[in-house]
Order: structure tokens, then C-alpha cells, then sequence
């Protein structure tokens, strides 16, 4: 029960479900109300989480979650460390599209803690995206906020004939042949 | 604008919180108090992690997501938007379908090595590439063919628009042409110099034969003169050999003269002379 699964649960009708985990619920809090307000023609429930396991007393409450949004603070080691602890609960099949690794606070490049190396490693060993921004400007958040629709309603099946494993594929370096 | 429920506050409200003891953080902790539980220890049991926040979760739903607003989400039942809501359902019929046979596969997965499935990742991913590359392909003729159709249409027109544009066309068409013949002429001149290199290449294999032939010629030259050499010296010999033979059966027969006539030839010098001269061995050896 601990674990998460995609495909436990029906989906809701016309409506995507993104998880967020990650230490900065502030930040969180900000992005999640960037993202309600963009335009979309689709319901959006957003939680917000600090780690995984999620409490399993609102499993039954819970809907579907269709994308997962791992908040990486690239100033905070610790941050990077729930990450990687938090991974453990979440499906496999969940890393077919469904997850993706949002890193923050790239704007000042004085302050990292983490190299961008070890976070895109990351996203290469579980073959997800790996998407930098800055949160604090407002241009920046906003420009997330709409890719985090996008992938949200690919992710929720709601574009016809893309599904997301076309993220998996996508990802795939030309130089790899 | 956005509504934003607490899950917890309502849930945590009327049951007491007992408190246990792997849980070190503030009371509105939604961490699961069956401690017992098999779920291993998340982020509150690890003491040393600087002050890990408990597993909180709060969820934010906006109050009206349609910008038609009104009554309910699903007041709206329009055709555009039932038939949207219907592919939609389709593609998520679609997905749990590949779930399952996903999940189905892995029935036979412990005879499966990972060359095997390594390889079918390439043949797969090789598969996608050329699917991408087909597709591509067939998007730059479709769009060709759809610029052809409107420049045909606008030709139709006839106007100062379609005069320009078949000008422009005539221009190309010459210049095609010209460029056409300049290349015929660069892949003649091309032609001719591979020949020259050809020839060229030829004639130093020839010539370097030739050189490799001559000491060959000389060596066969210089036996054909020793064994000539050693001819004419055999053909010498003989002749010296029978000369001796000659010289010897005559010195005898002088001798043999000599003693026969009786002549005392020691009391003469000159015929002593003769006779000890007739004496000596021709032979060398």
C-alpha cells in the first residue's frame, strides 16, 4: 500500500492528478497556484507532499495520480537525498512518463550544493525528464506552470495517440547508434 | 480563485492523537500511528536527517476549472466536448490495455536473459527511429506537394503575382539547365584525369617491372659468359694437351733417331744439349 501505482485506480472523468514531492512546500505552494491558473480545459488536482510513502489513511480518497513531480532544490543536499529515499515508493511502471524531476533555484549558480551532473544522471538512470527552472521569477514559473500542463494531460491520456512513453522515447540521444 | 483543502485538519480534529514514539515531530502528523504497520520507516524515524518534516499532504483544487464557469464541472454537454471526453477515454482504455499485457508478459520473464531483452530494446528503439524518419520524410513531400497545388492555383489566377513567380521559374529553369551542363563538363574533365592517372599508374607498374627485370638480364648474362669462359678454356686445354702429346711422340721419335744412329752425342755439346733438352718432361705436373 505503501507504493504507489499507476494504474490501481480508475481515472477520474476529465481531470489530471499531479503529485509534488519535495522539502520546499512553499515553493510548492506557489507553483501549484501558477499552475491552477493557466487556462486548460481539464480539471487539475494538485497534492503536495514533502516524501513518499504518502499516508495511507487517504488511499481510499485519493484519486489516480497521473504525473509525479520530484522538486529537487539545487542549493539543498537534502533535498536531493528525500528524492532519492522517496523514489523507492513509487512504481516502476510509474517511470514509463509518469514521473518527472523538476530542479529549482537555478538562477543563482553560486549557490549550488548538488552538480547538474549528479541530478541528470539521475534522470538518465530512471528515464525521466530532467527540467530546470527558477521559481522565483515570474516569467520562469509561469513558462513551468504551462509545460506542467502539458505533460500532465499527455500524462492523464488526454491527447489522442500520445501517450507517455513518448517521454521515454524522446529522451533517447541520437548518438546513441 | 483556488480553493485549498486541508486534508488532514478535518481528520486529525476528532481523533486524539496518540502520540507514539517514532513519531518525534509536532502533533498534526498524519504519520501513521499503526507503528506496527510493515511500512518501513519514512522520513520521522531517522533521527540524524536534519529535522526531516513529517509526510504531510495537502491537496489544491480549483474551484471551477471550465472558463464557461456556471454550475458543476460537468454542466457542459455540448457535442465538441463529448466527443472529446470520449477520445479521451479512449486513450486511457488504451493504456491500462498496454498495463496489462505489460503485466501479463511478466509471467515468462524468468527464462528471458537480458541479451534478449537488450536486443529487442535496439530492435525497438531502431524501429521508433525509422518510424520518426519515415514520418518526417512523408511530412516534406506532403508539404511539397501542398506548395505545388497552391502555386498551381495562384498560376490559375493570373495576375501581376503569377507573371513574377513564372518569371522567377523560367530564371531557375535556365540556371538548372547552365548548371546541369557545367556539371556534365566538370565530370568529362573528371574522366579525363582519372584516365591520365590511370595511364600514368600503368606506365610506373611497367616501368618498375622493367627495372626489377634488369638485374635478372645481368646476372643471366654474366653465367652465359662464364660458362662461355669455361667452354674456351676446356676447348684450350684440349688443344694444350694434345699439342703435348705431339711435342712428346715427336721428342721421342727424335730420340729414338738419335740413339738409333749410334751417334755418341755426349763427346757434341750441341747434341748433348739437344738430347737432355729432349729429356725434359713436358708435363707440367
Amino acid at each position: 500500500m505503501a507504493v504507489l501505482r499507476p494504474f490501481d485506480k480508475l481515472p477520474k472523468l476529465n481531470s489530471g492528478v499531479l503529485l509534488f514531492v519535495g522539502s520546499d512546500e512553499e515553493l510548492q505552494r506557489r507553483l501549484a497556484e501558477t499552475i491552477l491558473q493557466e487556462k486548460k480545459d481539464f480539471n487539475i488536482n494538485i497534492h503536495l507532499a514533502t516524501s513518499l510513502p504518502l499516508p495511507s489513511e487517504r488511499d481510499h480518497l485519493r484519486p489516480r495520480i497521473d504525473l509525479v513531480v520530484f522538486m529537487i532544490d539545487i542549493k539543498s543536499k537534502y533535498s536531493l537525498k528525500n528524492v532519492e529515499t522517496s523514489l523507492a515508493y513509487v512504481d516502476a511502471s510509474y517511470f514509463l512518463g509518469k514521473v518527472c524531476f523538476l530542479v529549482t533555484g537555478v538562477g543563482r549558480k553560486n549557490d549550488c550544493s548538488i552538480e547538474t551532473n549528479a541530478v541528470c544522471k539521475l534522470g538518465e538512470a530512471y528515464c525521466s525528464p530532467v527540467l530546470f527552472c527558477e521559481l522565483e521569477l515570474e516569467g520562469v514559473r509561469v513558462a513551468t506552470a504551462q509545460r506542467l500542463v502539458r505533460m500532465l494531460g499527455i500524462c492523464a491520456g488526454h491527447i489522442p495517440g500520445v501517450s507517455a512513453l513518448s517521454f521515454v522515447s524522446l529522451m533517447r540521444k541520437s548518438n546513441d547508434d | 480563485m483556488a480553493a485549498v483543502t486541508w486534508d488532514m485538519a478535518p481528520a486529525r480534529a476528532p481523533t486524539p492523537i496518540p502520540a507514539p514514539a517514532p513519531a518525534p515531530a509536532p502533533t498534526p502528523t498524519p504519520t501513521p500511528a499503526p507503528a506496527p504497520a510493515p511500512a518501513p520507516t519514512p522520513a520521522p524515524a531517522p533521527a540524524p536527517t536534519p529535522a526531516p518534516a513529517p509526510t504531510r499532504e495537502l491537496e489544491l483544487t480549483p474551484a471551477s476549472a471550465w472558463s464557461q464557469g456556471g454550475g458543476g464541472s460537468y454542466g457542459d454537454v455540448s457535442v465538441p466536448t463529448l466527443l472529446r471526453l470520449r477520445d479521451r477515454m479512449k486513450e486511457q482504455l488504451a493504456e491500462y490495455e498496454t498495463a496489462i499485457l505489460a503485466g501479463q508478459e511478466n509471467l515468462f520473464g524468468h527464462g528471458i536473459e537480458e541479451n534478449f531483452i537488450q536486443s529487442a530494446t535496439q530492435d525497438l528503439e531502431r524501429d521508433i527511429e525509422e518510424a520518426k524518419v519515415s514520418f518526417q520524410n512523408k511530412m516534406l513531400a506532403l508539404q511539397r506537394i501542398q506548395i505545388m497545388d497552391a502555386l498551381r492555383n495562384k498560376f490559375k489566377q493570373d495576375d501581376e503575382d503569377s507573371r513574377m513567380i513564372l518569371e522567377t521559374m523560367k530564371h531557375i529553369v535556365l540556371l538548372s539547365r547552365t548548371i546541369i551542363d557545367y556539371q556534365q563538363q566538370v565530370h568529362q574533365k573528371e574522366e579525363q584525369l582519372i584516365n591520365l592517372k590511370r595511364e600514368r599508374l600503368s606506365l610506373k607498374k611497367r616501368g618498375g617491372e622493367k627495372l626489377q627485370q634488369i638485374p635478372t638480364m645481368m646476372k643471366r648474362q654474366k653465367e652465359k659468359q662464364a660458362s662461355v669462359n669455361v667452354i674456351e678454356t676446356e676447348k684450350m686445354l684440349k688443344k694444350l694437351e694434345k699439342e703435348r702429346q705431339i711435342i712428346t711422340i715427336i721428342k721421342n721419335v727424335f730420340q729414338n733417331v738419335i740413339i738409333g744412329s749410334r751417334v755418341n752425342w755426349a763427346e757434341d755439346t750441341s747434341l748433348k744439349a739437344i738430347v737432355l733438352q729432349l729429356e725434359k718432361n713436358v708435363h707440367f705436373q
